[in-house]
């Protein structure tokens, strides 16, 4: 996978590989037991530190998207969340929160908003299809 | 990450650093405080005060008052035990001129009692750097190579680089910054500490964990390079038509025309964006500064430069 890192986001450098990976993961792009970069070379190739790159990893291993084997380097893992059922339900409504918030202020209303998620869905599940056929 | 969180001595620490020449004070009143495993910007305009306290840290300098400790010791008094743990690279490198590089390295490492020969091959492979050279024929851009080799061979606790791209050309000194401080810290992060003193900042900007921004001696902004980032914003909104009552008090304006306005903020940026959006802006759009925008902004007076 390509990573794509903007300072000007003003999101954290480290956030933004994690989201790359996670979306990465979710769109196929990446698979169960697929390699990320090593640490160095993925720096090297970003210019950023390695310690970014090493916290980006620390954070998605404590997730569940990864996992690390000693002297072998980090793998993505199979789509099993270590949360119990409630808990994902619950982060999932803090993140739509933020969303329904957002559309408040946009002035998007409930059925756009639902027809909204629909499109998204379908979006990513569409990709993830042509990333199977590959 | 735990390995940076861990409370553990800070490999630098300096506290009210005075050191004045004459009647000049150079540094006045510094503080400084690097933890194990970052790479720490040490940032500031040229005559800020930046060589002057780090010839401070090696004992090159005695300060005038204040204290500095390196690995929790004072330089003046263990300075063996503080030289044998980092290495320096100034920003004006003089090799012996008989001595070629194989000689040149060969000489640095008979003051050291270790020197990762697997490090210096590798690095001196990647440059390419000719070991029967003699020294005079290295370009500026081989000379610095060659300093940096010499500093993470013996891999010390500290590297301490004194505007290490200074002249250099901008592909080789994106190029050569990143696989040394690579290099380097990559088989012990935990412990391999950097200190760049740069005004060239933007060829840090990945690699700076944390940083300090002095002027006139004194400390002006010490941050973490990603809170920076979140903190200074840029806010550019273009209205249908002038939004004459709209108060932006707390951010500072860099461009407004009838329609158009940008501001920088500092920390407020949501209830600036509140503001802006209650004029129902036709366009808004946030951008983080990078870390020499913040350089600039920090030490720019308000209203200069808009």
């Amino acid at each position: 996978m390509r990573f794509q890192i903007n300072f000007k986001s003003g999101k954290a450098v480290y956030l933004q590989l994690v989201d790359q990976v996670r979306l990465a993961a979710a769109s196929g792009a990446i698979r169960a037991g697929d390699a990320l970069p090593g640490i160095r070379p993925l720096a090297e190739e970003l210019r950023v530190n390695r310690n970014t790159v090493a916290k980006a990893y620390t954070e998605l291993e404590s997730q569940g998207i990864v996992e690390t084997v000693v002297g072998k380097g980090c793998f993505v893992r199979g789509n099993s969340s270590p949360f119990r059922k409630d808990v994902r339900r619950k982060l999932l409504a803090e993140t739509l929160d933020d969303a329904v918030v957002q559309a408040h202020h946009l002035q998007i209303d409930r059925s756009d908003f639902l027809r909204l998620a629909e499109e998204r869905f379908d979006i990513l599940e569409s990709k993830r299809t042509r990333a199977a056929n590959d | 990450m735990t390995e940076l969180t861990m409370t553990s001595t800070p490999v630098i620490e300096m506290t009210d650093l005075v050191r004045r020449y004459g009647r000049t004070e150079a540094v006045n009143g510094l503080n400084l405080r690097v933890q194990p495993g970052r790479c720490y910007g040490f940032f500031g305009r040229n005559g800020a005060g930046k060589t002057t306290t780090i010839r401070c840290l090696l004992n090159l300098l005695r300060p005038t008052s204040g204290q500095v400790r390196v690995f929790g010791l004072d330089p003046a008094r263990h300075e063996v035990a503080v030289k044998s743990r980092l290495a320096y690279v100034p920003d004006h490198i003089a090799f012996y001129p008989w001595m070629t590089v194989r000689e040149t390295l060969d000489y640095f490492a008979s003051f050291r009692s270790h020197w990762n020969l697997d490090v210096e091959a590798s690095l001196l492979k990647r440059f390419g750097l000719d070991i029967w050279q003699k020294t005079p024929h290295l370009s500026k851009g081989q000379r610095t190579q060659l300093a940096l080799i010499a500093a993470v061979s013996p891999e010390p606790d500290l590297l301490v680089l004194d505007e290490p791209t200074s002249g250099l050309d901008p592909i080789v000194r994106r190029e050569f910054i990143q696989t040394v401080i690579g290099a380097y810290q990559d088989a012990d992060p935990g412990r391999r500490t950097v200190l760049v003193s740069t005004h060239m900042i933007a060829e840090f900007e990945g690699l700076i964990d944390e940083f300090t921004i002095i002027d006139q001696g004194r400390e002006v902004l010490t941050l973490d390079a990603d809170a920076a980032r979140e903190r200074y914003q840029k806010v550019y909104a273009r209205f249908a038509s002038e939004p004459h009552s709209l108060d932006l008090a707390g951010a500072r304006m860099l461009n407004r025309r009838a329609c158009e306005i940008e501001v920088l903020v500092n920390g407020n940026s949501q209830n600036v964006i509140d503001r802006l959006r209650a004029f129902s802006p036709e366009s808004l759009t946030v951008e983080s500064l990078t870390l020499e925008e913040i350089f600039v902004a920090t030490l720019q007076p308000a209203g200069a430069g808009a």
